[in-house]
């Protein structure tokens, strides 16, 4: 029994031309590693809490923590992630210029991605209100509302936001493994949902079942969370005790890029104990 | 002379444009972008002309204020070029857009789903702001055409100008905010504002020197207030390094050093040379716009300045020149005689006043020289116009920031503040304030005799107006669900499955009709008239097929579920309704709680 | 910036703006004083701020308010047009203050707003002012200082 209901528009099965081989996604993923930054300035930050924008949500707020400890850098995630959410290959050109789409990246031999900050200064800047949060902690995106300003991508202090440059659909970079998430047009900006189809799928299943409770989000995973074969990814919601993301990350110390720390990030890394 | 001018305009314009449509066809990857920053080109030469385009309007105010006579030859070039370079700072932006033809829901405009424009975006401040800034100068413009025929105009337009003038710095200094108010490092800065200021003045007076050199002559004060203008800018640049470390050399070489060379009489005094000086400050600002916009642009592993970023260059230089002096010479008659154009109008007559002041201070002494604050005749014009886009813009704020239950926005999920909108409120200002005025001249002044021509371009107009704004409500709208439905069912099921049945039971019918089939009471009083019972007997004595024809079309207060349910899935709910209601004669028990 | 150099800052100010504006003084004159008293406003910021110039974006637009603040008070010692100029010369460090806060709020530094509405407050009053009298200069000069240091 899949997902039942759902108004978000779904893609088209085919598309035209030549679908690229998965071999070409593993080998962009293993060019990306090699070219990707040394270096990454981490500070501690506390606990993440409830978001303070009007109507967030006091039950959940989604998150992940990164266990530099466990990491060993080997990059699963980032397929995983690609596969997951049809992250486009790019061309030649781009790649050389380091210019991936891929919303997990290496940086300092841990993944990095969008950190969903509590106070985003992306979405401050959005002209049309594409970039948003939503309720449980999620920064996300609507696409068709998009008009591809750019202001979001240059505004995040750490460059987590991909900009479709290229129309991978016509160029045949682009193939949908997972039917759930569609294919973005050219010239609209993209970045990490974490997995907001999943979450999606699991609130309406679970509502489904119990009208009447209360949905925390459990038992949910994010593809790269899933893929980590050290469970290095701890995926979670912060405002729930049972969460695995609270228990494991009680008695650690959490650290966040400096540029974010002030902004109140969702994903945090973990390193050695309190 | 201007025909040549034209001809070497078009001759860079033609190659430009073809640059111009391969980068609409092609995106942002045509131009060059840094990794950093995805802009570009196309934002470097919207901040350069539109620091032009507020050159000519700014020129006069500030001279207004400083009152200093400027003749009306070059009064004129300055506005015109303010004009046209407007033209090219509006089509950057819009053609630097990812997804263009999504351009409109920048605008602050309430579509069908609720979506408004993000009030917190500088982007969004810059987009009214110069929309304001074009509408009113537009209104100022027709309103000076309109002087010659109906002098009565005259009175309005010293009123409009006190408008414009803060619009203008407000424009510019917005434009500094799309870059101050981000993380970007290079872009730290909150005396943007000042330094934008200065070199869109910097800028905007070598334009009109360089216009002046083509038309042959020469505005001392001008070239000297060019010459001052780049100590400024090189002191703010020498902050800017103090400050971050970050130095564009070639940009102080071109407008920062050589301008100084106005300092030996042989340059200055020949005409080549003083092209030379002119271009030179051009070039430099050109190129520190560039650096700005695209601060890793000359770092190791990014691509250089390409063939399409030289293409939309020339495209605007050249369309700049061609519509420059095809405009130019038109008017090149009306020039020389009475007033059809724009921009001197507060020069002269707003100097007779400030003449008329400084000779009373010297024939009568400082007594005299006394004016009641708050009393000059452009105030008294301009007092109720203003108070109503004051009141307009009070509204506006309140709207936005206070959240207020029965008067929804759509930023109930949204952080703002009075900060976020603060940028906004004099574009609001200047426009409730314009319309006011035009209102207050046409109806209640009755000064302007207008004729049944205006009235029925009027109501076009407005007509229009409306028709787009439903477009661009509608095209918020979402498409049908039955499209969505019908384009890819998610899964294929088997309705004949009862487990299946259950949860699009609970998914599609519990909401009103309840878990068990007895009508979710609490939610059905607060909001809809009570549904059927469907306890067994009714349901029997209906018949399925008819059952199944409410499920999909709908009665009363039943939606129709066509297009989200299919034909088989109804018939499936109707069959789990019956089993949900048990018994034929069982008692039915529809006020209990489940 | 310590609440010494603040004062220091202040005190430059005042003192640069003896010089502008001088009877007779050519633009060329006061254009360069502007550029070189911009000059060394940058300069005593950079000193004065040490190292914490990159840590503390108030200071972003300091020299800009400093030269503000001295036009402010060079506009006391001028002969005519003094209310025009005094309400411009103020209304140009309001919007300094005010873009600069704005630019700020974007980056996570609370606006000064009691500054901002105090300067907008006497830009506002100040047109209101019929002939300055010397008392009133002092006055004002006053209350620029006050919304220098305390606000």
């Amino acid at each position: 029994m899949g997902l039942l209901f759902g108004c978000r528009k779904l893609p088209l099965d085919e598309l035209a031309g030549d679908l690229p081989s998965l071999k070409r996604f593993e080998d962009e993923v293993r060019l990306a590693m090699s070219q990707a930054r040394k270096s990454l300035d981490l500070v501690k930050v506390p606990v993440p809490k409830a978001l303070k924008i009007p109507g967030a949500s006091i039950q959940n707020r989604f998150g992940m923590a990164i266990d530099l400890d466990l990491c060993d850098g080997c990059g699963k995630c980032i397929l995983a992630c690609n596969l997951e959410n049809n992250v486009p290959l790019v061309p030649n050109a781009d790649a050389e210029r380091g210019r991936f789409m891929h919303w997990v990246e290496m940086r300092g031999n841990a993944p990095f991605m969008c950190a969903h900050c509590g106070d985003a200064p992306c979405e401050k800047v959005c002209p049309t209100g594409a970039a948003n949060h939503t309720p449980d902690g999620l920064s996300a995106m609507m696409y068709k509302r998009c008009a591809g300003s750019r202001f979001c991508g240059a505004n995040c202090p750490v460059q987590a936001r991909k900009f479709n440059f290229n129309d991978a659909q016509k160029l045949g970079l682009a193939r949908q493994f997972n039917k759930e998430v569609p294919l973005r047009d050219k010239g609209v900006m993209e970045k990490c949902s974490l997995c907001l189809h999943r979450l999606q799928n699991d609130r309406l299943d679970f509502k489904t079942r119990n009208p009447l409770s209360e949905w925390r989000g459990r038992g949910v995973k994010t593809a790269c969370a899933e893929a980590c074969s050290k469970n290095a990814i701890v995926f979670g919601n912060w405002l729930d005790e049972k969460s695995p993301l609270v228990r494991l990350t009680k008695n650690r110390v959490l650290y966040a890029p400096r540029e974010l720390a002030a902004l109140d990030p969702s994903i945090v890394f973990m390193r050695g104990r309190r | 002379m201007f025909r040549y001018l034209m001809l070497a305009g078009l001759l860079l314009f033609l190659p430009g444009l073809g640059a111009l449509g391969y980068s609409v066809y092609e995106g942002p990857s045509a131009w060059l972008t840094d990794a950093r920053t995805f802009w570009g080109t196309p934002i470097s030469l919207f901040v350069f002309w539109i620091g032009l385009a507020h050159a000519g309007t700014l020129l006069s105010a500030i001279f207004l204020a400083l009152d200093i006579k400027l003749d009306r030859r070059t009064a004129l070039i300055a506005e015109l070029s303010t004009l046209v370079s407007l033209v090219f700072a509006g089509i950057f932006p819009l053609m630097h857009l990812g997804v263009i033809e999504n351009f409109y829901m920048v605008a602050p405009f309430l579509d069908a789903r609720g979506n408004l424009a993000n009030a917190r975006s500088p982007l969004v401040w810059d987009f009214c702001c110069i929309a304001v800034y074009a509408l009113l100068s537009l209104l100022f413009f027709a309103v000076h055409l309109k002087t010659r025929e109906i002098p009565a105009l005259e009175k309005y337009r010293k009123p409009m100008a006190w408008l414009l003038f803060p619009l203008v710095l407000w424009v510019h200094t917005i434009v500094s905010l799309d870059f101050a108010t981000t993380f970007v490092p290079q872009w730290r800065g909150a005396f943007f504002p000042v330094y934008f200021i200065v070199g869109a003045i910097f800028s905007g007076l070598a334009m009109v020197n360089l216009l002046a050199c083509a038309d042959g002559y020469r505005v001392r004060l001008l070239e000297r207030l060019q010459l001052i203008c780049s100590w400024l800018l090189c002191a703010i640049w020498i902050w800017d390094f103090l400050f971050k470390g970050y130095f564009c050399t070639s940009a102080f070489i071109f407008a920062g050093v050589l301008p100084q060379f106005r300092m030996v009489a042989a340059v200055r005094e020949s005409r080549v040379g003083r092209i030379f000086l002119s271009l030179s400050v051009l070039i430099g600002l050109f190129l520190e716009r560039y650096y700005l916009v695209s601060p890793m642009a000359g770092t190791p592993g990014e691509p250089g300045f390409g063939w399409i970023d030289l293409g939309l260059v020339a495209f605007s230089v050249g369309g700049f020149m061609m519509l420059f002096y095809a405009a130019r010479s038109r008017l090149n008659d009306s020039m020389e005689g009475e007033g059809t154009y724009f921009g001197e109008v507060d020069g002269s007559d707003m100097a007779n006043v400030e003449e008329s002041e400084q000779f009373r201070e010297k024939t009568h002494g400082l007594a005299f020289s006394y004016i009641q604050p708050w009393s000059s005749d452009e105030y008294k014009t301009l007092r109720y116009p203003l108070l109503a886009g004051f009141v307009a813009a009070l509204l506006f704020v309140l709207w936005i920031c206070l959240k207020l239950p029965f008067f929804r926005t759509p930023y109930e999920n949204v952080e703002v503040t009075l900060v976020n909108v603060l940028p906004l409120v004099y574009p609001v200002i200047a426009f409730v304030a314009a319309v006011a005025l035009v209102c207050k001249a046409l109806w209640i002044d009755k000064s302007i005799e207008v004729g049944r021509r205006f009235y029925v371009s009027l109501t076009a107009g407005l007509a229009l107006l409306a028709a787009l704004a439903g477009a661009f409500y509608a095209g918020g709208a979402s498409e049908t669900p039955a499209g969505s439905f019908a384009s890819a069912p998610l899964n294929v099921y088997n309705p004949a499955d009862s487990a299946h049945m259950e949860l699009v039971w609970k998914a599609r019918c519990a909401q009103c009709h309840g878990v068990d089939g007895r009508f979710n009471e609490k939610f059905v009083r607060e909001f809809y008239p009570v549904p059927q019972k469907l306890d067994a007997s009714r349901i029997d004595s209906l018949g399925a097929d008819s059952l199944v024809k409410v499920v999909l079309e709908g009665r009363v207060n039943m939606n129709a579920y066509r297009g989200r349910l299919t034909e088989s899935e109804a018939r499936g709910l109707v069959m789990y309704m019956r089993s949900l209601a048990g018994a034929p004669d069982e008692p039915d028990s529809a006020g209990e709680a489940p | 910036m310590s609440p010494l150099l603040n004062a220091l800052a202040c005190l430059i100010s005042l003192g640069c703006a003896s010089f502008l504006w001088r009877k007779d003084s050519s633009p060329y004159r006061n254009g360069a004083l502007l550029a070189a008293f911009l000059l060394l406003f940058s300069v005593f910021t950079y000193l004065g701020a040490g190292d914490s110039i990159a840590a503390d974006p108030s200071l972003e637009h300091y020299p800009f308010r400093m030269l503000a603040l001295c036009l402010c008070f060079s506009t006391t010692s001028l002969k005519i047009y003094r209310r025009r100029y005094l309400v411009l010369a103020q209304a140009l460090w309001c919007w300094v203050e005010l873009f600069g806060a704005i630019a700020l709020y974007y980056r996570g530094v609370d606006a000064a707003c009691l500054r901002i509405a105090a300067l907008a407050g006497i830009t506002l009053g100040s047109t209101f002012l019929s002939r300055i009298s010397r008392e009133m200069e002092f006055c004002l000069m006053v209350f620029w200082i006050a919304v220098w240091f305390f606000f």
